[in-house]
């Protein structure tokens, strides 16, 4: 009986299809939401601690074309599934001038295997070749705006400046790397190379929320 | 010993049709789930997404149950729980959760992954995905959102609002 229902249901979901738009302006936003960056603002630089214990910015690289800022941690299980794509991206880009840099966003306080020491273990056991940064006092991920883990920025350097031109997920299948039909960030990725437009400029994926302690419950 | 057996599948029949409300386990994809929790019935629904792994998900589920148990079975409200586990953990960690908890509310997997970046900013465009997030419908009109955890009190303002 159920199924029927669920097929009379699927039936007619298949008719309706209008969903309403929100305007996200005229809406209060949430007193925990950072604003975070647009697509085309300019991103601040920042310095981070790396698992070598040496401090990371943007500007220790002045050859790159732009970056792929991954905010992504260990715990997640969506972080976790993206893992060795994050370090695929990093092989495929970093040499043609797009590095991957990620950035633990969660506070180790509350999330014990988010803090360093696990970072480490983890980034020596996978084999991280890009830096793995914990945003220790936990103002860099307010300040891209990143929700979740994993969410990803892809800037690009124009004029000295790192502009923002995608905000997102790495691509629409997250538990099946081998079903995936979209690749959202190397489309972006070959775009700038390319010179083109990105065609999807931010996307949304469930991830795990960021955890800080200065959030309301 | 029959005459126990005959008792005792009797018993089960009986329950089996007065308990008709047997809460929903079941994955849906999101067409199927906008059905459910946008029906044109004076309903208010209280939508939450969680996921097993999801600790301020799992967190609140407590006193969201307790508030979901707090209104009488008629009134005019029903809190659903939309897990975005995979959808082959729904016998296992999601059964878990389910049994550890008591939820007898209506629990369905969102098993719609590739459309992700379709459903979630359908639901809400202030969404970025993260979980867990709560949304409120009434015949089939958006009522409220929330991305991030909800306190029992801010829950009960909510319902109170739009019952």
């Amino acid at each position: 009986m159920k199924n029927i229902t669920l097929l009379f249901i699927a039936i007619t979901a298949l008719t309706l299809s209008a969903f309403k738009l929100v305007d996200s302006k005229s809406k209060p936003t949430e007193d925990i939401a950072p604003k975070g960056y647009a697509i085309g603002d300019e991103a601040s630089d920042f310095s981070l601690k790396n698992i070598d214990d040496k401090m990371v910015s943007l500007a220790n690289y002045p050859n790159a074309k732009g970056f792929i800022v991954t905010f992504t941690c260990n715990h997640c299980p969506y972080a976790v599934a993206y893992e060795q794509r994050i370090m695929n991206l990093d092989a495929k880009y970093a040499s043609l001038g797009y590095p991957v840099i990620a950035i633990s966003p969660n506070d180790p306080a509350l999330v014990p295997e988010d803090g360093m020491d696990e970072m480490k273990k983890l980034a020596s056991s996978k084999g991280y070749t890009f830096p793995y940064l914990l945003d220790e006092k936990q103002n860099v991920y307010p300040l891209f705006g990143a929700t979740k883990t994993p969410h990803i920025f892809i800037l690009h350097r124009e004029n000295g400046k790192n502009i923002v031109k995608y905000i997102g997920a790495i691509d629409n299948n997250y538990a099946n790397p081998d079903d995936v039909t979209e690749r959202y960030v190397e489309d972006a990725v070959d775009a700038l190379i390319a010179g083109t437009e990105i065609k999807l400029t931010s996307t949304k994926a469930i991830g795990c929320s960021i955890k800080d302690s200065r959030k309301k419950k | 010993m029959k005459l126990y057996t005959l008792i005792a599948f009797a018993f089960l029949l009986s329950s089996a049709t007065i308990k008709t409300s047997t809460p929903v386990r079941t994955s849906v994809n999101y067409d199927q789930l906008k059905e459910i929790i946008e029906k044109h019935d004076d309903k208010l629904y209280v939508v939450n997404f969680w996921a097993t792994w999801c600790r301020p998900c799992v967190e609140e589920l407590p006193h969201f149950l307790e508030v979901s148990r707090s209104y009488d079975k008629q009134a005019p409200f029903q809190m659903i729980l939309v897990s975005l586990d995979k959808a082959e953990l729904l016998e296992t960690e999601v059964a878990k959760v389910i049994t550890k908890l008591h939820i007898d509310n209506d629990v369905y997997i969102l098993d719609d992954n590739k459309r992700m970046n379709y459903w979630i900013p359908a639901i809400d465009s202030t969404w970025s995905g993260a979980i867990p997030a709560t949304v409120f419908y009434k015949n089939g009109q958006k009522l409220h959102f929330t991305e991030g955890q909800l306190t029992k009190e801010e829950l009960n303002t909510i319902i109170k609002k739009h019952l």
